[in-house]
């Protein structure tokens, strides 16, 4: 169990967000919250949790984690629940996770009968956690005496606006990303690229990261990404894995890392041309730099994705570059597990970021844009976590905004 | 109720309670029992009178305090085990062992995992302590 002053600078009152859900649970009448998604257990139990967890929170009282036995107790050690409130599951009579909870809800909870709020919809983030059809199916035949009902908005609704803590564990995740910036940039310069692959920059800026502090590169994406040449321009993509291919002369270099700190969350992407530069790739690389610069002066509460995305857009066709826009300029973040969908499930395509959603203060996103030209084999990726004030943004890596070109 | 002919007791009968609380006592010491406080309950179902009944232990600080047999209501306890009779007893007599049972689902576990996992060589040391027994199943 893992305790924390309240006057530290990364303290998140726990308590006070499970008094939050449980208000919620009231006004809806729920006796018994289930939850199964990882940004949920994350934003509750404060530690990381692998494997398949679930998080029960009672009407009043403190929740308890079910997690698989090999790793409960280190849940427990890292969390500020207690051992009690942090229980294994097994493939053991009486202790397979439908039977432990079911029975838990309704012997230590007394939920029978009662409405029990769970976590069902769908994503395009793996590591999301709505409950399955055959847990569902199950929780429901064990609980017989219970109505499920999906509440996954009581968790998505309170964790929008994030605290004090939670920026300032932003805040430090995105130093030790600039951390490793500065160690892949070192190892770059001087001829350092030459024979170097994307894997080893990868573990490069890895190595970096978690010396300054970072647990894991925590993007499902492979860690750390990087991609060099024609991988910098693959149409639409934004997503590249490391590869073995190796760094060469004349090509473009993206480099997009990622360190997670107290379960917040470093993603930054900065880009180089790797020798030198044609005019044509310089071209490139300027249109990318105004774009992103203009991007985050127009950041701001009370704009939206589609009117961002639309001045952005208007801006790069203005200059003659639209055509190499990947059209969306953000995607969401939060404490591990809550990646990509920007504000509530509220917008035309259900679980999808809502294009009307009006940023508030003290949202954090990450300011996200893709430049690909296949054609010249170039491309470049901006990322940065932000931080949405009244009238700007904070932008928390600090790495200067440039496409670096290295001798 | 004890076995005349052969001296045994019979299962879960009160001078098998008996032996089974004097032998834990005199046998297992408090530092062989981590000085652990805990409490567990056996829940057997269809009994040869066809009924249920359940199996006790109370242990505080590493000695154990209580061992009772009775039908009913069992005092709250940190673990309960469920099984039949008949499981049980091979048990007890080392026909089966408990991990196979519970990895089966023919025993049914309650209680947190994690400490059940810490105790569970212990509970292996008083169940080779009952084994001893002279007993009928």
């Amino acid at each position: 169990m893992s305790t924390m002053p309240t006057h530290d600078p990364y303290f998140i009152d726990f308590p006070g967000r499970v008094s939050q859900i449980q208000k919620s649970m009231a006004n809806e009448k729920i006796d018994c919250y289930l939850g199964s998604r990882l940004r949920t257990i994350s934003w509750v139990a404060d530690a990381f949790c692998p494997w398949r967890s679930y998080i029960v929170i009672p009407a009043e009282g403190i929740p308890t984690v079910f997690t698989f036995v090999i790793d409960a107790a280190r849940v427990a050690d890292d969390s500020w629940l207690d051992e009690d409130h942090v229980l294994g599951y097994a493939p053991l009579g009486g202790m397979d996770q439908i039977t432990l909870i079911s029975d838990f809800i309704k012997d230590d909870l007394n939920v029978k009968p009662g409405r029990i709020g769970i976590e069902s919809g769908m994503s395009n983030y793996l590591p999301e956690g709505n409950i399955t059809q055959f847990e569902y199916e199950g929780f429901k035949s064990a609980l017989s005496d219970c109505e499920l009902v999906n509440a996954h908005y009581i968790i998505d609704r309170l964790s929008l606006i994030k605290d004090e803590g939670t920026i300032n564990r932003f805040r430090e995740a995105s130093r030790i990303v600039d951390v490793g910036h500065k160690a892949v940039k070192d190892a770059l310069a001087n001829g350092g690229w030459k024979g170097m692959t994307e894997t080893e920059i990868a573990g490069i800026a890895a190595l970096a990261m978690r010396r300054a502090g970072s647990v894991w590169e925590w993007s499902f994406t492979g860690g750390n990404e990087i991609a060099s040449g024609y991988r910098t321009g693959l149409a639409g993509g934004a997503c590249t894995p490391a590869s073995t291919r190796e760094i060469l002369y004349g090509e473009p270099l993206m480099v997009d890392i990622h360190a997670m700190f107290r379960l917040a969350l470093g993603d930054h992407a900065h880009n180089y041309l790797i020798g030198s530069a044609t005019d044509r790739q310089l071209w490139h690389a300027n249109n990318f730099i105004d774009i992103v610069s203009l991007t985050l002066k127009t950041y701001k509460a009370g704009i939206s994705p589609v009117s961002l995305g639309e001045q952005m857009m208007d801006f790069a066709e203005q200059r003659g570059f639209a055509e190499y826009m990947v059209p969306g300029f953000e995607h969401g973040i939060g404490m591990l597990g809550d990646e990509w969908r920007i504000g509530l499930n509220e917008g035309p395509f259900p679980f999808w970021t809502d294009p009307e959603h009006t940023y508030q203060e003290n949202e954090v996103l990450i300011c996200a844009m893709q430049y690909a030209c296949p054609d010249d084999s170039i491309g470049f990726r901006y990322e940065n976590p932000i931080v949405i004030k009244k009238d700007k943004c904070e932008v928390l890596s600090k790495i200067p905004l440039k496409v670096e070109v290295i001798e | 109720m004890g076995d005349i002919m052969t001296d045994k007791v019979v299962y879960l009968s009160s001078q098998w309670r008996d032996q089974v609380f004097q032998r834990l006592r005199s046998e297992l010491s408090p530092e062989k029992m981590k000085f652990i406080t805990t409490s567990v309950t056996f829940n057997y179902s269809n009994c040869p009178n066809g009924k249920d009944r359940y199996l006790y232990f109370k242990c505080e600080e590493g000695s154990i305090t209580d061992v009772i047999v009775d039908e009913g209501d069992p005092p709250g306890a940190e673990f309960t085990i469920t099984g039949s009779y008949d499981l049980f007893a091979q048990i007890t007599q080392g026909m089966i062992k408990s991990h196979r049972a519970l990895m089966s689902g023919k025993l049914r576990l309650k209680g947190n995992m994690v400490k059940a996992l810490k105790l569970a060589s212990l509970a292996d040391r008083l169940n080779a302590i009952m084994a001893q027994i002279p007993t009928n199943y």
